[in-house]
């Protein structure tokens, strides 16, 4: 039973063995002069720097990854619907109703965020 | 050998890891991430109980199966309401410290 | 369902569960629960719930926790100085954690049914997806189309609650 697991492991350990000896080639091989704090500043000579070193993230990302959760969730529940619809149809249509109302049931709420301009990226 | 016991613990170990994050940490979004532990350790335990009980076809039960799903469903629409609050609530008071909102204290 | 799996999967889960709350740093937390989520996702799997655990990993980790990213940067949270701590707040909780745990492991003693081994599966192949579908667009319809409405609430909530950004 465990031996079925012996490629996954030789793969993890390819991979592993891949990222570190790609990092241990870089620091040996690289010619990296030895760092100091001015060195490390963005600009070595000139004005100081003030402030946050990352730009503050954009709204618009945040609107789009919950909508995306929302329409994922829809899919989720489409790939049993898919596995099953050939079997169920035969016997009645109500597999494909009770698929057409809940697709329809988040098309309103699609409509609503595009509507409201959520999904509006130039704003 | 498995027992069924033994993922029942390990269960009860990661929700009562959520339930000290709940209660010890005072930043929001770590309180958010310990509620997403506490209901992933629910889901665990009923995925236990769904294999542990077969049907009588020999398989898994598969309600449990049909929970665990609805579930994740609630929990990741919670997600996406929670944090749009999360937002909200910064936006109005700039803090994510559950100690500096105390609006409603007596 | 090898015990040296379970223990090695159970034990990621527990320890980078464990660092969620543990972590000062938000997104050390957020990166922590990714990992989490991996380890129970191969406790789901090593339950023969595949489609759980595959779920697991695209809903959690592939799309909860980006979101969870996001919001980190959104709000520029960084590692939290060093509050005051509420000693009293602070060794309740741990006590009260404890004591839920102890009662845990007193319930799961109890049951009888937790010394014994999981049966044998008792089938030529494993078709959860469809043994899942075909539960889900018979018996539990209903409740399904409740999730849809429920989704729609969600998708209003999210749209009204940032329309500040909007407009």
């Amino acid at each position: 039973m465990l031996r079925d697991y012996v490629p996954l492991l030789l793969h993890i350990g390819v991979a592993i063995g891949f990222a570190v000896s790609a990092l241990l080639m870089s620091v040996l091989l690289g010619k990296a002069g030895r760092r100091t704090r001015v060195k490390d500043t963005a600009y070595e000579c000139g004005m100081v720097p003030q402030g946050e070193t990352q730009p503050r993230f954009s709204v618009k990302f945040y609107l789009v990854a919950m909508l995306f959760i929302l329409f994922d969730l829809e899919i989720v529940f489409m790939y049993p619907w898919a596995v099953v619809y050939k079997e169920m149809i035969v016997e009645s249509k109500l597999v494909l109703w009770s698929m057409l109302s809940f697709v329809t049931i988040l098309m309103i709420g699609y409509v609503y965020a595009l509507k409201k301009g959520a999904l509006d990226w130039k704003r | 050998m498995v027992t069924l016991g033994q993922y029942l613990i390990v269960s009860g170990l990661l929700f009562t890891i959520g339930f000290a994050g709940v209660l010890l940490r005072r930043n929001i979004i770590i309180i958010f991430m310990s509620l997403e532990l506490m209901l992933n350790a629910a889901n665990l335990s009923l995925v236990a109980f769904s294999r542990f009980r077969l049907g009588v076809d020999g398989m898994p039960n598969y309600n449990a199966q049909v929970f665990v799903f609805f579930i994740i469903t609630v929990a990741a629409a919670e997600v996406a309401v929670g944090l749009a609050i999360i937002v909200a609530l910064y936006r109005a008071r700039q803090t994510t410290h559950v100690e500096d909102i105390n609006s409603l204290k007596f | 369902m090898s015990p040296i799996l379970f223990w090695l999967f159970a034990f990621v889960m527990l320890v980078f569960g464990a660092a969620v709350v543990i972590n000062r740093n938000p997104i050390a937390s957020a990166l922590s629960l990714v990992v989490c989520f991996m380890g129970l996702s191969a406790l789901f799997i090593s339950l023969d719930a595949f489609f759980i655990g595959i779920i697991q990993v695209l809903v959690y980790a592939g799309a909860v926790m980006v979101l969870f990213l996001f919001i980190i940067m959104l709000l520029d949270l960084r590692v939290e100085e060093r509050r005051k701590i509420n000693l009293v707040a602070f060794v309740g909780g741990l006590a009260v954690a404890f004591a839920l745990f102890v009662q845990i492991c007193f319930v799961v003693d109890q049951l009888g049914a937790a010394k014994q081994a999981f049966p044998s599966l008792r089938a030529a192949k494993m078709d959860d997806v469809h043994n899942v579908g075909l539960l889900l667009f018979t018996n539990y319809n209903l409740p399904f189309q409740i999730i849809g409405v429920l989704v729609l609430v969600a998708t209003i909530g999210v749209v009204v609650l940032s329309k500040r950004e909007l407009r």
